[in-house]
């Protein structure tokens, strides 16, 4: 029918970033299994995958009950040894059944969870991303979120990291569901962190439509970071170093970071590009980091004129 | 960045102090947020001017988090939603200001589960992911609240905590104040049962004096010299009390003077209160003003 899934991206918890072998520790949960890297263009590291069974109603835009059975699937991954994220989805489909089955017939399908009764993928997808979706679901519903905040804080709390951050900043969340169709993308910024995302795609799903997802969650965390921490630094109402010193955090630790659709496959990078032209991440990302980049570059002037001043006198 | 607010006695004003310490933080550029762990009466929303939480709110609010009810308690945006139009603009420069507020009639926690306390620092974890400093308002006197926030810490060795103990400038407070972190089943003996190291806890801890008439204060103009005279023996009486407590100078962060407007409306006092309306006395302002500086500030809090 449709998979829906979450993504909340947040800054790693540690004074700089972390290499790749701390990488493969922090993103180690599970004894024996492996931590995927790869290093071109940006080290990244994806955890093995884990599950979450689940047992509860669906979101709905009708508010209509839909129970749903099966399992979640989770992972984390840490990117450029700076942004971690907990990312979790599932597979909805209807059950063949028309009753709960042994979970052992759940457990052999992970990530899917099966519909128990009738329900309409419109409806799923709406009372999932759409506007008229409740903020957060209640505590009786699928929630994707609170499974993805519970991954990121297992990387968070790991003991390899030593919580000195250098700034302080929101995690974002990003709802997404994705279809077989026409192919089409809506990505919708709502109230304080929420992000929202449709996709209609074609061919059948695969795991590559979730890491397009989050290499978008990814970019629009990092956005969103950059343009707190310039406003934060009150270019033009504050003196010129001060403001540069505010800045610093995002020279050190995040500019260097944005590589559009680096992991995102051939037959998904339209759905990046049509991004691009509207709104436009790469422009908005691009017009920040001039800015930055001004802003020292003026202060830079600055200073050197009061020392050549200071020579003369 | 996280504080811990707790008083000897009820009606010490530490909300009303500690709600204002958040709020001057706020205006500093600072990312603030507080959480009203005070179950038994959560009102911090009443002190934000935010009417629809002022005796806490009915759904998603701390209590039935840490309960389990609810997956994220609700947060309150005060630059948003407070009802006093002297709050409702973040004024330039200044940070966030979030209210956590509590459950409405909620009730004291029952009881210290591991589940329980695992929620508290799964949130205090995120919250300080995001805010430069939480203070956590953890109610009057000894309470399972307090020994839940003990126990959370200690699962977060990384994450810096301080406490701060309000109490009023009289006998019976100095005591109490002493007795609540050194006596038995205070804070020294509960965190240290729980796995804090003693001496690394007692530097968290420093002492707030509320509603202090200072001896030479302006208020005390009217006064006939017996009863100033008398002021001060007590004030020099109560000094040498509080040193042999431990409460005195050394441990003290700060002192809020006696201000009318905290004694009969818990609010806010903000530069409009002071400079416009003059409702409010301008030291109280800058007390808090000094206490939001020096709660960040590592050299008010080199050990003892």
């Amino acid at each position: 029918m449709l998979v829906m899934g979450e993504v909340h991206t947040g800054l790693l918890q540690n004074s700089g970033e972390i290499s790749e072998s701390t990488c493969r520790q922090v993103l180690g949960l599970m004894a024996g299994e492996t931590v995927r890297v790869s290093r071109r263009p940006i080290v990244h590291a994806l955890s093995p995958e884990r599950l979450t069974g689940v047992d509860c109603a669906l979101p709905t835009a009708s508010r209509s009950r839909v129970r749903g059975v099966g399992t979640v699937v989770s992972r984390c991954a840490v990117t450029g040894g700076r942004v971690a994220q907990g990312s979790s989805y599932v597979r909805v489909v209807r059950s063949d059944a028309d009753r709960r089955l042994p979970w052992s017939h759940y457990l052999a399908r992970p990530g899917v969870v099966e519909v128990l009764g009738k329900a309409k993928a419109a409806d799923l997808a709406e009372g999932f991303t759409g506007d008229s979706a409740p903020g957060r679901p209640d505590g009786a519903c699928l929630d994707l979120g609170a499974v993805s905040g519970r991954f990121l804080d297992l990387v968070q709390q790991s003991t390899l990291l030593d919580r000195r951050a250098p700034f302080k900043i929101p995690r974002t969340s990003l709802r997404w569901v994705a279809e077989t169709g026409e192919p089409s993308i809506r990505f919708t910024l709502h109230a304080e962190q929420e992000r929202t995302l449709r996709l209609t795609h074609p061919g059948p799903f695969t795991t590559a439509v979730v890491d397009l997802c989050e290499d978008l969650a990814t970019h629009d965390w990092l956005l969103t970071s950059l343009l707190v921490i310039v406003e934060r630094a009150r270019i033009g109402g504050t003196p010129g170093a001060q403001a540069v010193a505010r800045l610093a955090p995002a020279i050190d630790h995040l500019m260097h970071l944005w590589m559009p659709a680096a992991r995102v496959e051939e037959w998904l990078t339209p759905f990046w590009e049509s991004l691009e032209r509207r709104p436009g991440f790469t422009r908005q990302w691009r017009s920040l980091v001039d800015r930055v980049r001004d802003q020292v570059a003026m202060n830079t002037l600055a200073l050197l004129n009061a020392t050549a001043d200071a020579g003369r006198r | 960045m996280l504080v811990f607010a707790i008083s000897d006695k009820g009606g010490t004003g530490r909300s009303v102090t500690g709600t204002n310490i958040v709020y001057r933080h706020a205006l500093q550029g600072n990312d603030v947020c507080y959480l009203d762990f005070d179950f038994g009466s959560p009102t911090a929303g009443a002190i934000f001017s935010v009417s629809a939480v002022a005796r806490g709110t009915r759904e998603n609010g701390l209590h039935h988090y840490l309960r389990g009810e609810c997956p994220q308690p609700r947060r309150v945006d005060v630059w948003a939603e407070s009802d006093r139009e002297g709050l409702r603009t973040r004024p330039p420069g200044a940070g966030r200001l979030v209210l956590l507020p509590g459950s409405e009639g909620g009730g004291e926690l029952s009881a210290l589960t591991d589940e329980v306390v695992g929620r508290c620092v799964q949130l205090l974890g995120r919250l300080d992911e995001e805010f430069d400093l939480c203070m956590i308002d953890v109610s009057a006197g000894r309470s399972f609240t307090a020994e839940l926030v003990l126990a959370a810490t200690v699962r977060m060795p990384a994450i810096p905590f301080r406490w701060l103990v309000f109490h009023r400038w009289t006998r019976q407070h100095i005591i109490a104040a002493d007795g609540l972190v050194t006596g038995a089943d205070g804070l020294l003996d509960v965190g240290t049962r729980f796995g804090h190291d003693t001496d690394d806890l007692r530097d968290r801890i420093r002492f707030v004096r509320t509603a202090v008439l200072e001896p030479d204060a302006a208020e005390l103009v009217g006064l006939r010299d017996e009863q100033r005279a008398w002021l001060s023996a007590c004030d020099s009486e109560l000094r040498e009390l509080a040193g042999r407590h431990g409460v005195g100078r050394t441990a003290m962060l700060g002192k809020i003077p006696l201000d009318p407007v905290l004694q009969w409306r818990e609010q806010l006092i903000t530069d409009e209160d002071v400079l416009a309306s003059k409702i409010a006395n301008a030291e109280t302002a800058t007390a808090f003003e000094d206490l939001a500086k020096k709660i960040v500030d590592d050299s008010a809090w080199e050990g003892l």
